[in-house]
């Protein structure tokens, strides 16, 4: 109940979109990765968790507490980042830091120095001068710095070249192994692959899984086929299938596969992401 | 933790023209001219910092710190009251100067002279722009036009009545729209019902909008 991030009976009901209700728990000193495609709801999600948005129902609590009452308490050792976050574009970043340095009790202003270092940031310039990459490395640096034990982060990698993605990537780990919690969600999943503990998957409101990413991927195998191979699956068995270089693929639970004695491969995390939509699209439809 | 957003709002938030709105009491000095104007054009200047608030993200980033939502609305009515109180003394400044300069002019023809009552009806204007701007504003902090729109009618229906007032309501032809030092009593007395008015409005549009603000989902 303690842990730094309780989530329990969350729902937002939108006309034509409906959030939850979501319950989750993120275990303390690990990366858990979101995932869920555009519209699943995982910025409502992380923005009903930070209190940009009023859950319909539902509570909210870190370390036990929640939000309403402890706000500028907990914020202290929450950092949010959102990768589509504007802010300040005619101010110089050494301006807006020397402005909000004060706000933080734990401000670490060598860590700070370190992240503009480390992002080739220069503070003289404006937002409204760096690409929407550099935005978010300031963002980042801003909330590396003061000594937050939980991050939330919204596609943090998006917009990011190869290179600062892994420094990124790398920060994050360095984080965790000091005991940080990182909440992030990604379209990214090889970002995932890499440096995630855990795996919450949204899929059209609804929590679909919540488990470490070892599980999430190994109850799944793919099978690689020419399009009658796979049209002679027993459709039951068959959780999405997408066009693929042999014909088709199909996603089959582990004992499913190994059951039917196929030949599959393991599935990655996108590759159980993208039949899993598949199949949701085909019973909407 | 209010004085550093206070301090974030002078920094980050302003919007230049909103620094230069309350010189616009210079205007005392133009003769015949409705000088309540003057009042209108500071809310223009907050309608600027709040509109470029929006193209910022100013309320959404402000919300990540480690500030309560409530002591985010205090601290922008604390700005808005720090220009405000900054025109009024630099309107005390320029009626003084019109009177020891243009003593001869004679009455103003647009409403009232400029001289202590003006300085109470600043008070009054700007009462009436909190109580109908911040509580529309803080609903839905994205329709800042429609919140200015609203607050622009009510100050000019306030600015005709008051033109209307100084030709026909006994008390202020009579009383207040007189040159000073004529009448000063009756004028100070009427500039501390004012300033009571002001205070009042204030604290009530004050809640009313962190009520409201509360309850705002940001998008």
């Amino acid at each position: 109940m303690n842990g730094p991030l309780t989530v329990e009976g969350l729902g937002k009901v939108y006309p034509g979109f409906s959030l939850g209700p979501l319950g989750f728990a993120l275990e303390p000193g690990k990366i858990t990765g979101f995932i869920g495609r555009n519209g699943a709801g995982k910025t409502t999600t992380l923005h009903a968790v930070v209190g940009f948005l009023r859950p319909d129902s539902g509570t909210v609590r870190f370390w036990g507490q929640a939000l309403e009452g402890h706000e500028a308490l907990l914020r202290q050792r929450v950092g949010f980042v959102s990768a589509g976050m504007r802010f300040y574009q005619r101010q110089s970043l050494k301006r807006i830091t020397d402005t909000l340095r004060p706000f933080y009790t734990r401000w670490d202003e060598g860590a700070y120095r370190r992240c503009l270092r480390r992002f080739a940031l220069d503070e003289g310039k404006t937002p409204e001068k760096l690409s929407n990459g550099m935005q978010l490395k300031y963002l980042l640096s801003l909330a590396l710095s003061h000594g937050a034990e939980l991050l939330l982060l919204d596609e943090p990698t998006s917009g990011l070249d190869p290179v600062s993605r892994a420094e990124v990537l790398e920060t994050l780990l360095t984080l965790r192994d000091a005991g940080c919690t990182v909440l992030f969600s990604t379209h990214i999943t090889s970002d995932l692959e890499k440096t995630a503990d855990r795996i919450l998957y949204l899929s059209r409101g609804e929590l679909k899984a919540d488990c470490t990413l070892d599980d999430f991927t190994d109850a799944w195998r793919l099978y690689h086929g020419t399009a009658d191979a796979v049209a002679a699956l027993p459709p039951e068995l068959v959780h999405g299938r997408r066009r693929s270089r042999e014909g088709l693929s199909a996603l089959l639970r582990r004992a499913d596969a190994d059951a039917l004695g196929l030949p599959c491969e393991s599935a990655g995390l996108e590759d159980v992401m993208v039949h899993l939509e598949q199949e949701a699209d085909e019973h909407e439809a | 933790m209010k004085r550093k957003l206070l301090r974030k709002e002078l920094r980050l938030s302003r919007h230049p023209a909103a620094l230069l709105m309350p010189w616009l009491s210079a205007l005392c000095l133009v003769p015949n001219y409705p000088y309540p104007v003057m009042y209108f054009y500071l809310t223009l200047g907050v309608f600027f910092i709040c509109m470029s608030g929006r193209e910022n993200n100013d309320v959404g980033f402000t919300l990540t710190l480690p500030v309560t939502r409530r002591d985010l609305v205090a601290a922008r009515f604390g700005f808005v009251m720090l220009l405000e109180g900054f025109q009024l003394l630099l309107a005390c400044g320029f009626v003084a100067l019109r009177a020891l300069l243009f003593a001869d002019r004679g009455s103003n023809a647009a409403g009232m002279d400029a001289n202590l009552a003006l300085i109470g009806e600043g008070f009054l204007f700007y009462a009436a722009f909190h109580l109908v701007f911040f509580p529309s504003y803080y609903r839905d902090v994205t329709k800042v036009g429609l919140s200015f729109v609203k607050s622009s009618v009510v100050l000019a229906l306030l600015l005709v009545a008051e033109i209307v007032a100084c030709y026909a309501v006994p008390f202020w032809r009579d009383t207040l729209d007189r040159p000073d030092p004529e009448l000063f009593p009756a004028k100070l007395l009427f500039l501390g019902l004012c300033v009571l008015c002001y205070a009042l409005a204030t604290v009530a549009a004050l809640r009313v909008s962190q009520r409201r603000f509360a309850r705002l989902d940001l998008r």
